[in-house]
């Protein structure tokens, strides 16, 4: 079943188009993740997908219901975005403590016992400021909202910016124990695409503006693949499939290569075939011409 | 079941082959209740779908069995199974990329054979 769906939805800040007619449908219990260049609109669809800021065409239902003013579908959407230290009205001084409280209100699921024992395991000193927290404390406060509000959607935008390795293994793991009791939907954002790939059933891919592809973590790795070698020999065994990215150099080439269903990469003694990682594909796909 | 993942194959691969040696080791013995795929996403910090991917394959295979409401299982005669099938995939995997390199390098087959004989 689908859950929170977006039509065409288009965004333009005065006459730049941000997001170019986004269609995408986000189903129930998976873990989903966002992955896409600086700029290429990540945070701006999150926030038109929760309603915290309108889309100026296309639409946005949960349930299929519109989400636009309708606090009966806004109650299952949860958004906890980036803090900052400083907001528009100057300073960010509120405590920690007030945080979590305005969320608490604001969410109408929120689970205080849960909220709690996060605090306590990420360390939270409540009575701090949140402009004296650390960028790594600010995300756990992230974190800990988007755990604690139950929501049955939760989105969170770069979750893992600025914590450590055993914080960021650490919030993996707090992540797929939540998702497995609840089966609620999680949307990650991350550029930390290697150590995250293995926690996505599907990863979504975001570019200027539109959807490169929404797959299967495992499924769109299995059929993406390097092929290496002499060049004329690279061009025999590639010859009409789907090529993202090549490197050429000397004689040799490089190529990664997306096989559509049916096409088989012939294993030659002359070429060399690797499997390939998330973030190389990215890179393949995302990244600028060698 | 405590092995680093590589880089070099999907993760479901890996999680199925280190099934695998742990039936052969002794780790897991035949009938035996497998680690749950939930146990396995914990352990790991991947997708309990990934996991389940890897676990699916060898019951698949029928090296591993579905017990209704209590988990998996490790099937009698599954360390057989394994070894033939590793048997198998040994000529694909090993023998005909040592054949291939061997050409690339201009080694003949008798020096080849030569070279295995008297390798201990």
């Amino acid at each position: 079943m689908s859950n929170l769906v977006c039509e065409n939805v288009v965004k333009k800040y005065k006459e730049k188009e941000v997001l170019k007619g986004i269609n995408l449908s986000i189903e129930k219990g998976k873990i989903y993740g966002l992955i896409g260049r600086n700029g290429a609109g990540k945070t701006t669809l999150m926030s038109i997908m929760t309603a915290q800021n309108p889309a100026t065409r296309g639409t946005i239902t949960y349930d299929g219901m519109e989400v636009w003013e309708n606090r009966e579908a806004l109650d299952h959407l949860c958004f906890s975005r980036e803090i900052n230290s400083v907001t528009s009205f100057g300073p960010n001084n509120q405590k920690v403590k007030e945080y979590f409280r305005i969320a608490s209100v604001f969410y109408p699921h929120w689970d205080r016992e849960y909220a709690k024992e996060l605090i306590q395991r990420f360390g939270i000193d409540e009575k701090k400021r949140i402009m004296n927290l650390s960028k790594g404390m600010m995300s756990m406060v992230t974190i800990i909202i988007g755990l604690a509000s139950k929501a049955d959607i939760t989105i969170l935008d770069e979750p893992v910016a600025g914590l450590d390795v055993v914080a960021r293994e650490d919030f993996y793991r707090l992540l797929l124990e939540e998702q497995q009791e609840s089966g609620r939907t999680f949307i990650i954002s991350t550029h930390i695409i290697e150590e995250a790939a293995d926690i996505f059933e599907e990863v979504i891919i975001l570019h200027d503006g539109q959807i490169l592809l929404k797959e299967n973590t495992i499924d769109l790795l299995d059929r993406c693949a390097h092929v290496s070698g002499l060049a004329e020999e690279v061009d025999k065994v590639t010859d009409g499939l789907h090529i993202c990215h090549t490197e050429n150099m000397g004689r040799s080439k490089g190529v990664t290569v997306m096989l559509e269903p049916g096409q088989k990469l012939e294993k030659t003694a002359e070429v060399t075939i690797q499997p390939i990682s998330l973030q190389n594909l990215f890179v393949a796909m995302c990244g600028r011409e060698a | 079941m405590q092995e680093l993942f590589t880089q070099e194959k999907s993760i479901y691969l890996q999680i199925s082959e280190m099934i695998e040696t742990d039936i052969l080791r002794g780790i897991l013995l035949e009938e035996e209740r497998v680690p749950s795929t939930n146990d396995f996403a914990k352990l790991y910090a991947i997708n309990p779908a990934t996991a389940a991917k890897g676990v699916n394959i060898l019951v698949d295979n029928g090296i591993l069995y579905k017990k209704r409401g209590i988990g998996m299982f490790v099937s009698t005669g599954a360390k057989k199974m394994i070894l033939e099938n590793r048997k198998n995939a040994f000529y694909d995997n090993f023998i005909k990329g040592l054949v291939e390199e061997a050409q690339r390098l201009g080694i003949s087959k008798e020096e080849l054979t030569e070279m295995i004989l008297k390798t201990n």
